[in-house]
C-alpha cells in the first residue's frame, strides 16, 4: 500500500517539475508572515496577474533563516539561472522582481543570497557559515516542502521509515531506539528508548503517545516551526512510537498560541486519513491509531508531562510527584509515553538510516543533532541545527555571524528559564547534554539568547525569575513562595534599594528552591540566578555595594544628560522625540534633561545626531551633572 | 498496601511498620515528629505539596519528602540531619512570610500547625519580609469564613469535599503565588453539606476556615 | 465581577447554551468548552462559565479554577484594537518594557486593563515567536517588529485616524 502512495507522489512531483513555469517559493510560516510574506505574496499575485506571467507560487515553510524573512526562491530555470535565493522580500522588491527577472531575465544580483544549487554563475548559499555548518536532521525538509501536502513530504521518501517499521516486532524498534542513545530533545535528555521499553512493559491496556508541543519558553519557537513546515516528520515519528510501545492513541499537545500550526496539523492529520496512515487498518495492516489535537491554553508548567496530563483531562495543570510515572499511570491512567516534537521528529530518520549511523553524529553520550533558536545580539538569528559537540563559539561568532555593531560578547543564555548565563569562558565549551548541566545551564528547549556588553546580569536573571514567579503553579511552598522572595531581592537590586540584600541569601534560598521544589520548573528556576551569581559577580556587586550598573541596562540605576559642549545650538531633535517632554532648552538654545520627568528610555540618545553625540548616559544617576530647567521653559502647554 | 510487618530504622531506632504505607504515617506512628501539613491518610495520590516533611534516606544523596516513601524492609532513615533541617526552615520560614500572626485571635491557638512547628525546628514566627493578600477576609461562602492569609494551602479541605461531595464545592483558583481556595455564593447551600465543612474547619491546620457564628451550634 | 453584558452579548450567551449540546458532557471538554466561549465572546463572562459548570455538572468554582489557572482565559472584554506586547527574552534585552510603558503612558491604562471606551486594551505576552524581529508588539492580528517607543504614538494614532476615516464615509454614505 505504502508502494502506490509513493508511486503516487513521484507522478506528481514529475508533473511539478516538468512544468516549464517558473516557480516562486515563499516561505510562510508564523516567522514569514509576521516579517510580511503575505503582502509579498500578493504582490507577485498582482503582478503576475497584472501581466500575465505564466509563474507558479508555491507556499512552503520555514527554513530557520529568520534574519532573512521574508525569504523568496525563484526557480526561473528558462532564464538561463539557478534556483535563487533572495532575503527581505517586501511587496516593492516582489513587484520588482517579478518584472524584472520573471519577464525580462533579469535576476538582479544586487538583492540575491545566493544560488540554492551548485553552479558556475552564481555563488551557492552553501559557500557561507550558516548554511554549510549546519548538520540538518530533523530541519532537512523544513522550508523546502508544501507542509499542507502529504504528497510532497512521501517523494521526499517521507513514511518510509514508518511503512519499514510496520513490517518489524514493536520490541525491534525499540532496541534500535535505545542503541542509537536518543535522548528526548524536550530539555532533560532521558533516554527516549528507555521511555518506550518501560510503556511497552507496562501492564495497562489502551496506551497513549502525547507528542508535547507546548512550547512555553520565552524565546524558543523550533517546535512551532517544525509543526509549521513539516508536520508529518513530526506524525511518522508518533506513528512509530505507537507501534513500537503498542499504542492506539495520540494526541498532540500543542499551545493555542500557535494558530497556524494548528490549522496546519489538522490539515496533516486529516490528509493522512486519507492516505490511510492514520485510523483503522493502517496501510492495510491490522494496526490502528488516531491522533487528536488538544490546544492547551497556555501554561509554562503544563510542558512538565504530570502537569500536561492533568491539564488534558480538564483539570488545573499541576504536577504531581512522580513516580508513578507516566509510562505506567498516565493520562486517564493509562501508560503514556510523551515525547517532545524534535525527539519524535528524530525518529524516522534514525529508523530510516540505522541506530549506527545516529551514532555518528554527535557525542559519545548526547548523539545527533540540537536545535538551538538563537536570537538576542547577533548578526543571523534564526533556528540553527548542529551535531551535538560543536563549541559554543562557532555556533554564536561562525554560524551566526557574530555580535553586531562592533559590539562586545558578555553571557549567552541557554535553556530559557530552566538554563542559566554563560560568560565568554565556556564559548570554547562542546554543547551537549552534559556539559551544559556541568556548567549549570541546561539544554532545555533549546533557546540561546546572546547578549552584548549592554546587558546586565542582574537584570537577566531578575526577567527569567519574573516569567518563573509568574508561571509558578503555586502548589507547593518553595516554588511558589520561594520565588516570590527572590524575585523581590533581584527587584530591589535593579532599582538601587538592594541595601539589605547579600549574595549568600540569594545563594541559600536559590538552592533551597532547587531542593525543596516538587516539579522541575522550581527544581530549575534558580537556574538563571546561580548561573549568573557564579559567573556575572562583579555585576551583583556593583548593584549591591555602589548601586551601579555597569552595563547601564538597569533603568532607575542610570539616568542621561546632555553634554552641553557637544550640543547644537538649535537643533530639536531631541526635545521632539520625548515622549514626556523631560527635554527642554536652556537660555542660551542648548538641551536639558529634567530628571524628575525622565522616563529613562534612551529615545534623545538615539535620535540625537551622531555629529554630535551628545546625549550621555550614566550610572549611578547622580553622576550626571544638574542642569536647571529655566522657569520660562516651563513644559510646552502644559 | 500489604499487611506484612517489617522492620525500619529510623534515627538508630527500629520502628514497626506495614510494608508499603508512606515513611511519614510509619514515623508518626512510631512516636517520631517530622513537621507536616498537606499529609492526610486516604488521598490518592498524596498531594506532597507542602514540602516539610523531609528525610533523610539512605541511599539517597538528597533529603526526601517522607509522605512519598513507600517503606520497605531495612529502610534506614534520618530526620534530623543538618540538610533536612535547613528545608524544613527554609520551607517553615516562606510559609510564615505569607502568613498573618495574630494568634491571639486566632482558633487555631494552642492547637495550631504553625505554632508546633516553629517550636519544634526553632523559627521566630514573624519573619522580616512578610507578604499579605487583601482582602483578609471572604465570607460568601453560607457556612464558611476563609481567612486568606492564615492559609497554608495545604489542600486538606479541597481533599475533603473531593470525597464526599458529588460537586465539591472547594477548589484552587488562580495560579501561583495568587493561588487561593476559590469562595462562591450560592451553590453551597445544602444543610447536608454542612457536615462536610465541619469536618474541613476541623482538618484544617491553621484556622483559616472558620464556621460562620450561626452554623456554629447546629 | 460581573459585567454590563451588550444585548449581542446576552444573545449569544443564549445560545451558548443549546449549542454546549455539542460537546460530549465529560470533565475532559471543559477546557476545549472553554477556548470555544472565548473564541466566541472574546471573554469570559461568569454566566457563561456557570452555564458550563452546570452542563458538565460540577461545581462553579470548579470551572473558575480551571479558567483563572491558564494564561488563556480573559474575564474582561478586550478592546477593539487588542495591543499585546510581546516580553519574550530577545524582545526583553531589546527594550520591550519601555515600550509596554509607553502604550501604558499614551493610553492611560495598565497593562490587563481596556480603556473606557472599549478601544483599547493592553497584554503582555510571554513571546509570540518572532524574536529576530525583537521588540515585538500586535496591534490586533498585526505583527510590528523592530518595535521603539516613538512609533507607540505613532500606532495609536493611525487607529484613530482610521476610525475617523470610516466615520466620515459612513456619514457620507448616510447622507447619499
Amino acid at each position: 500500500m505504502y508502494e502506490a502512495l509513493k508511486k503516487e507522489a513521484l507522478k506528481r512531483k514529475r508533473a511539478f517539475e516538468e512544468d516549464p513555469r517558473p516557480i516562486i517559493q515563499i516561505g510562510m510560516a508564523t516567522c514569514g508572515i509576521a516579517a510580511g510574506a503575505l503582502e509579498t505574496r500578493a504582490a507577485f499575485q498582482q503582478v503576475l496577474a497584472e501581466r500575465q506571467i505564466p509563474a507558479r507560487i508555491r507556499t512552503v515553510g520555514c527554513m530557520g533563516h529568520c534574519y532573512a524573512e521574508p525569504v523568496v526562491i525563484i526557480d526561473h530555470g528558462a532564464s538561463g539561472f539557478p534556483p535563487i535565493l533572495y532575503p527581505e522580500v517586501n511587496s516593492g522588491k516582489a513587484a520588482m522582481l517579478a518584472k524584472l527577472f520573471l519577464e525580462n531575465g533579469d535576476p538582479r544580483l544586487e538583492h540575491i543570497l545566493g544560488a540554492t544549487k551548485e553552479n558556475d554563475m552564481i555563488p551557492s548559499v552553501m559557500e557561507f557559515p550558516r548554511f554549510n555548518r549546519e548538520k540538518r536532521l530533523v530541519m532537512e525538509k523544513c522550508g523546502h516542502i508544501d507542509p499542507e501536502d502529504i504528497y510532497d513530504y512521501i517523494a521526499g521518501g517521507g513514511y518510509a521509515a514508518f511503512a519499514k517499521t510496520l513490517e518489524r516486532p514493536g520490541d525491534t524498534l525499540i532496541d534500535e531506539i535505545q542503541q542509537s542513545g536518543l535522548r528526548g530533545r524536550g530539555g532533560a535528555g532521558f533516554p527516549t528508548g528507555l521511555k518506550w521499553e518501560l510503556a511497552r512493559q507496562s501492564q495497562g491496556k489502551e496506551k497513549i503517545v502525547i507528542c508535547n508541543a507546548d512550547e512555553g519558553d520565552p524565546g524558543a519557537y523550533m517546535d512551532r516551526m517544525l509543526l509549521e513546515s513539516n508536520p508529518h516528520q513530526v506524525l511518522e515519528g508518533m506513528l512509530i512510537c505507537a507501534h513500537a510501545v503498542g499504542a492506539g492513541r495520540g494526541i498532540v499537545y500543542v499551545r493555542a498560541e500557535y494558530p497556524l500550526a494548528v490549522k496546519t496539523l489538522e490539515k496533516a492529520l486529516h490528509q493522512a486519513k486519507e492516505a490511510r496512515l492514520l485510523g483503522n487498518g493502517i496501510l492495510g495492516t491490522s494496526f490502528d491509531f488516531h491522533i487528536d489535537i488538544f490546544e492547551g491554553s497556555g501554561a509554562f508548567v503544563c510542558g512538565e508531562e504530570t502537569a500536561l496530563i492533568h491539564s488534558i483531562e480538564g483539570y488545573r495543570g499541576m504536577p504531581r510527584q512522580r513516580p508513578p510515572y507516566p509510562t505506567e499511570s498516565g493520562l486517564f491512567g493509562k501508560p503514556t509515553v510523551i515525547n517532545n516534537v524534535k525527539t519524535l521528529a528524530t525518529v524516522p530518520a534514525i529508523l530510516e538510516h540505522g541506530a549506527q549511523w545516529f551514532r555518528g553524529i554527535g557525542t559519545k553520550n548526547s548523539p545527533g543533532t540540537a536545535i538551538f533558536s538563537i536570537v538576542g545580539d547577533v548578526t543571523h538569528p534564526g533556528l540553527v541545527e548542529i551535531p551535538m559537540g560543536v563549541t559554543l563559539r562557532t555556533l554564536i561568532f561562525d554560524i551566526c555571524g557574530g555580535i553586531p555593531n562592533k559590539k562586545g560578547f558578555k553571557a549567552v543564555q541557554i535553556g530559557g528559564p530552566s538554563g542559566g548565563c554563560l560568560s565568554e569562558a565556556f564559548l570554547d565549551t562542546p554543547i551537549d547534554f552534559d556539559t551544559l548541566a556541568e556548567a549549570g545551564a541546561m539544554m532545555g528547549s533549546g533557546g540561546m539568547v546572546v547578549m552584548n556588553e549592554d546587558t546586565c546580569m542582574v537584570d537577566v536573571a531578575r526577567y527569567f525569575l519574573d516569567f518563573t514567579q509568574k508561571e509558578s503553579c503555586g502548589k507547593c511552598t518553595f516554588c511558589r513562595i520561594g520565588t516570590h522572595h527572590l524575585l523581590a531581592a533581584l527587584e530591589q537590586l535593579t532599582e538601587g534599594k538592594g541595601e539589605s540584600v547579600d549574595v549568600n541569601f540569594l545563594q541559600r534560598l536559590s538552592e533551597d528552591i532547587r531542593a525543596g521544589s516538587l516539579c522541575g520548573l522550581g527544581k530549575t528556576a534558580p537556574n538563571p540566578v546561580l548561573t549568573s551569581l557564579k559567573y556575572f559577580a562583579n555585576d551583583y556587586q556593583a548593584h549591591m555595594k555602589e548601586k551601579r550598573c555597569p552595563a547601564m541596562a538597569c533603568r532607575p540605576l542610570v539616568a542621561f544628560y546632555i553634554d552641553l559642549e557637544k550640543c547644537a545650538r538649535g537643533c530639536d531633535v531631541c526635545e521632539g522625540c520625548c515622549p514626556v517632554d523631560a527635554v527642554f532648552t536652556t537660555p542660551n538654545r542648548k538641551k536639558g534633561i529634567d530628571q524628575s520627568l525622565c522616563v529613562k528610555c534612551g529615545e534623545c540618545m538615539t535620535a540625537c545626531p551622531p555629529e554630535y553625540k551628545a546625549v550621555m548616559k550614566v550610572s549611578p544617576p547622580h553622576l550626571a551633572p544638574v542642569i536647571e530647567r529655566p522657569p520660562q521653559a516651563a513644559r510646552k502647554g502644559k | 498496601m500489604s499487611e506484612n510487618r517489617i522492620t525500619i530504622f529510623v534515627d538508630g531506632k527500629a520502628l514497626k511498620a506495614r510494608e508499603g504505607e508512606p515513611l511519614l504515617k510509619a514515623c508518626l506512628a512510631g512516636g517520631i515528629f517530622i513537621p507536616n501539613l498537606c499529609y492526610m491518610e486516604g488521598i490518592d495520590p498524596l498531594p506532597v505539596s507542602c514540602r516539610l516533611c523531609f528525610v533523610a534516606v539512605e541511599g539517597r544523596a538528597q533529603p526526601v519528602p517522607s509522605c512519598s516513601i513507600p517503606v520497605r524492609e531495612g529502610l534506614v532513615v534520618h530526620t534530623d540531619t543538618p540538610e533536612v533541617r535547613r528545608l524544613q526552615r527554609q520551607g517553615l520560614r516562606l510559609l510564615l512570610s505569607t502568613h498573618h500572626v495574630e494568634c491571639a485571635r486566632c482558633p487555631a491557638n494552642r492547637h495550631c500547625a504553625l505554632q508546633d512547628m516553629t517550636r519544634f525546628l526553632k523559627v521566630g514566627l514573624k519573619p522580616k519580609t512578610v507578604y499579605l493578600k487583601a482582602p483578609p477576609v471572604r465570607s460568601e461562602h453560607p457556612f464558611l469564613d476563609y481567612h486568606v492569609n492564615r492559609c497554608v494551602l495545604c489542600g486538606r479541605c479541597v481533599e475533603i469535599c473531593k470525597a464526599r461531595q458529588d460537586r465539591p464545592e472547594l477548589t484552587f483558583i488562580k495560579r501561583g503565588f495568587d493561588t487561593t481556595l476559590g469562595f462562591f455564593p450560592g451553590g453551597a447551600s445544602n444543610p447536608q453539606d454542612l457536615k462536610t465543612y465541619r469536618a474541613c474547619v476541623e482538618a484544617c491546620p491553621v484556622g483559616a476556615l472558620v464556621l460562620k457564628d450561626s452554623n456554629k451550634n447546629p | 465581577m460581573d459585567l454590563e453584558l451588550s444585548p449581542e452579548e446576552r444573545q449569544k450567551l443564549q445560545e451558548l447554551k443549546s449549542e454546549l449540546q455539542s460537546f460530549k458532557r465529560e470533565r475532559g471538554q471543559l477546557i476545549p468548552i472553554l477556548q470555544w466561549i472565548q473564541e466566541r465572546l472574546s471573554f469570559l463572562p461568569s454566566q457563561a462559565l456557570e452555564s458550563v459548570a452546570e452542563y458538565l455538572q460540577i461545581a462553579y468554582a470548579e470551572v473558575f479554577g480551571v479558567a483563572t489557572f491558564y494564561n488563556q482565559f480573559r474575564f474582561h472584554p478586550p478592546g477593539r484594537n487588542p495591543i499585546r506586547v510581546c516580553l519574550g527574552t530577545a524582545c526583553h534585552v531589546k527594550g520591550a518594557d519601555i515600550i509596554l510603558e509607553n502604550f501604558e503612558r499614551k493610553l492611560g491604562i495598565r497593562e490587563g486593563e481596556t480603556t473606557p471606551d472599549r478601544e483599547f486594551s493592553i497584554e503582555r505576552v510571554a513571546c509570540v515567536g518572532c524574536c529576530a524581529l525583537a521588540p515585538v508588539t500586535l496591534m490586533g492580528e498585526t505583527v510590528h517588529g523592530y518595535m521603539a517607543p516613538s512609533k507607540v504614538e505613532g500606532l495609536i494614532t493611525r487607529v484613530a485616524i482610521e476610525k475617523e476615516v470610516r466615520e466620515r464615509e459612513r456619514k457620507k454614505g448616510a447622507h447619499v
